[in-house]
């Protein structure tokens, strides 16, 4: 053989060998992290969420989704303590994420500072309004607290009868509580016509009788909570015992109760048991009792990774998942458009998240919009209510008048 | 007194001056210099990530805080079960100056070592009053009536819109000789002013103790109807001993504050008294060198097991639960297992070393 052909053949066989040990090698993996509660207070929100979030990864990676590049998300409990997140975010920060998904209202409005220094996007489970606040890199997955409350409010004004409704707020003693409350009566103040009759701050109560006793006698025909499940499967278990609650949506000298998106779910229903009969809860998530793609999907992704029935139904499972969605969609436009994954430019990218680009994952009843004057996800909700013992779709997905007219 | 003034492995006291020496040895001052001055230079030579630099910082903080708490609890015999809310008096004080000045005012960026000395004034200040019912009370009725101060504590700060209910209030990011400490010196400029902090005032307190005063403390704790017919006041003793702790705290609380850059409730609740409380009783009541060791060893403590923690739900990926429950199982048991087999804590211990080595090469 002559020199030239060898060298020919043996550049052929060291290319391929070149090939085959510098592929893998080429494959790259983003790390991102989650800290959040796993144990205390909202673990029972924070548990299906962290299995939300770590199965839609590890169906990223088996599936390929990204290729060969593979995501590794590190999950860290931080007992719904503002410390424990900081130090969890600052060892995340140390291994270099270019996104960092979180959790409670407290430690994301504590954070909001470092997140601005570091310009690192953030997705939390918090939608509290306040996020969005002087900050620039907080991305709520969905329509905000405020606006969920707006939006009951205003499906009350709708389809009340008889005058202006009166309405009580029930919420939870903390930040994440608070935070819808000013904006609703900025709402009212704006012109939407409900009144306000009390808000109430629930303790750790396990009997509601006087409260809701002196909210009958103040005419209260609405009871609007935002708090978690069990504070308010004590009031519902409790407006039973006393005959308080409206068989039908606004049925005159009785009780309607509604709620925000961590006031219901499956776990409501197996709290309150037929107390939570009638109780009408809005949030921008699919659930899997109401039939469809999202829920389809969200069932699957659980079998998949044998969760159990709890779990697989949690809409907090939808949560997680759709915020690692998300993300993950975030890196693969960035990948898509022959960007490196760091922080300015997923950034970028969440940013142009709207119009054409807007993102739809099958678990939210609307697409993820976000821009650098937008940053709440899904602005549609959907209401639901409870009849025969399950959450069933009322009407479209609809989005709050009131909401854009005070912000 | 020894010939020896490096080796002594006796007491040789003859006079009470003697026996009241800080250092005991050359030998242990000279340990002492080595041991700060390896505490003041490590971090020049071994880079640390931001994640255990705010750790370290947050044991040294912690450490201010327990000495505080061993002088009520572990010197003055008065159980104080609300210990983080003093924490908590002195960061809403620094809270409440950037709610009204701002956070970013000159006087909290600037005078920020005059700002940590207020927060602990002020500490002092709640301390001394929350420490009134001492003059009545004993025991398990002090307890509560210092639970309740934790009690109202907690809820004044939830229900006062002044205090933003118990969300994150901020402060401004402080100011040095070289300009602002930015986020990348962060960590490494508080641990220093909480390592000066914390040996300033370990060395006052060890001087405290052997002060009369401090011995009051003591004596208070024993029998305070007998330093009462000694000529001691038991009850000022006790309103003393409360606001001491409260002005620790306070400065911890100041501390805290400043190194998170900000102020939210839920590092001063109750729970946060009885890891407090754990701290002490681990480190070893009624000794100063456990207020070194309780805060060091729970935190460190809890980091292993959230390491463990995290490896266990690799393996057990749907049952993370179960693996993440490994924390607070482990701290419940570290505190029962102290308190039926070394309740003089690991004060005892490090006692027990000193005592080997100072013998060594004899057994006695």
């Amino acid at each position: 053989m002559r020199l030239a052909g060898k060298i020919a053949i043996a550049t052929t066989v060291l290319m391929f060998i070149a090939a085959i040990v510098t592929g893998p090698v080429c494959a790259k993996v983003y790390k991102t992290a989650l800290s959040l509660a796993i144990t205390g207070p909202t673990s029972d929100a924070g548990n299906p969420y962290s299995k939300g979030v770590e199965d839609f990864f590890r169906l990223v990676n088996e599936e390929k989704l990204l290729g060969d590049d593979t995501i590794e998300c590190i999950i860290r409990d931080d007992k719904y303590e503002t410390d424990i997140t900081k130090r969890n975010f600052e060892e995340f920060m140390d291994m270099g994420i270019p996104i960092y998904l979180n959790y409670s209202t407290g430690s994301t409005l504590g954070l909001k500072r470092d997140f601005e220094e570091e310009k690192i996007p953030v997705i939390p489970a918090s939608f509290h309004y306040g996020n969005l606040e002087n900050s620039h890199y907080i991305f709520l997955p969905i329509a905000s607290y405020s606006e969920q409350v707006i939006g009951l409010a205003e499906y009350v004004a709708n389809h009340s009868e008889g005058g202006t409704p009166k309405v009580a707020v029930f919420i939870h003693p903390s930040a994440f509580g608070r935070g819808p409350v000013d904006d609703l009566k900025k709402a009212v103040a704006a012109g939407l016509k409900v009144e306000v009759v009390e808000v109430v701050e629930h303790g750790k109560d396990l009997d509601n009788t006087a409260t809701l006793q002196r909210l009958q006698n103040k005419g209260v025909q609405f009871v609007i909570c935002h708090t978690v499940q069990s504070p308010v499967a004590t009031l519902l278990n409790d407006a039973q015992r006393l005959g308080l609650i409206a068989g039908t949506f606004g049925e005159k000298g009785k009780m309607t109760f509604l709620g925000a998106h961590y006031t219901g779910g499956n776990d409501l229903i197996a709290l309150a048991g037929e107390a939570a009969e009638n109780f009408y809860w809005t949030t921008s998530y699919t659930i899997t009792s109401v039939p469809g793609p999202g829920a389809d999907a969200q069932l699957a992704l659980a079998k998949r990774y044998k969760r159990d029935e709890k779990t697989a139904n949690s809409h907090n499972y939808a949560n997680g998942v759709m915020v690692a969605q998300v993300a993950f969609e975030a890196m693969r436009r960035a990948k898509a458009r022959g960007l490196e994954i760091n922080r300015e430019n997923l950034y970028n990218v969440l940013n142009d998240m709207n119009g054409i680009n807007a993102f739809y994952p099958v678990t939210t009843v609307g697409p993820v919009t976000y821009s650098k004057t937008d940053r709440a996800g899904v602005d549609s909700l959907q209401l639901y209510v409870v009849k025969g013992g399950q959450f069933t779709a009322v009407g479209l997905p609809f989005r709050s008048v009131y909401m854009r007219k005070i912000h | 007194m020894s010939a020896n003034r490096w080796l002594a492995t006796g007491n040789f006291f003859a006079t009470y001056k003697e026996e009241q020496r800080i250092f005991l040895t050359h030998l242990d001052r000279a340990v002492f210099v080595l041991f700060i001055a390896v505490l003041f230079t490590w971090p020049i030579f071994f880079e640390l990530s931001n994640k255990y630099m705010l750790v370290i910082n947050n044991i040294l903080i912690a450490m201010v805080a327990i000495i505080g708490l061993n002088l009520v609890t572990g010197f003055a015999g008065l159980i104080s079960i609300g210990h983080a809310a003093f924490v908590g008096v002195g960061a809403y004080t620094l809270a409440s100056i950037c709610q009204v000045i701002g956070y970013d005012h000159v006087a909290v960026t600037h005078a920020w070592p005059a700002m940590i000395l207020l927060c602990g004034i002020v500490g002092a200040a709640f301390g001394a009053f929350a420490g009134l019912p001492a003059l009545r009370l004993k025991h398990l009725y002090l307890a509560i009536a210092t639970l309740s101060f934790q009690m109202i504590f907690e809820w004044v700060i939830h229900h006062t819109s002044f205090f933003n209910q118990g969300q994150t209030i901020f402060v401004g990011r402080v100011y040095w000789f070289t300009g602002q400490v930015g986020r990348s010196e962060h960590y490494f400029f508080w641990y220093y002013v909480c390592l000066v902090t914390l040996v300033l005032l370990g060395l006052s307190v060890r001087n405290l103790l052997r002060s009369r005063y401090g011995r009051c403390l003591v004596a208070v704790r024993d029998n305070d109807r007998a330093a009462d017919a000694m000529g001691m006041s038991p009850g000022f003793t006790k309103v003393y001993a409360f606001g001491l702790a409260g002005f620790l705290a306070g400065i911890a609380g100041g501390l805290h504050a400043y190194m998170y850059r900000g102020v939210g409730i839920e590092s001063f609740t109750l729970h946060q008294s009885i890891q407090y409380l754990a701290m002490a009783i681990v480190g070893g009541l009624g000794t100063l060198n456990g207020s070194f060791w309780g805060p060091a060893a729970i935190k460190l403590l809890d980091l292993q097991v959230e390491n463990l923690a995290e490896l266990a739900g690799k393996v057990l990926t749907s049952h993370l639960s179960l693996a993440t429950a490994l924390r607070p199982l482990t701290f419940g048991l570290v505190i029962v297992l102290f308190l039926m087999f070394e309740p003089r804590g690991i004060a005892n211990w490090w006692r027990i070393v000193k005592s080997y080595f100072k013998l060594w090469p004899f057994r006695y």
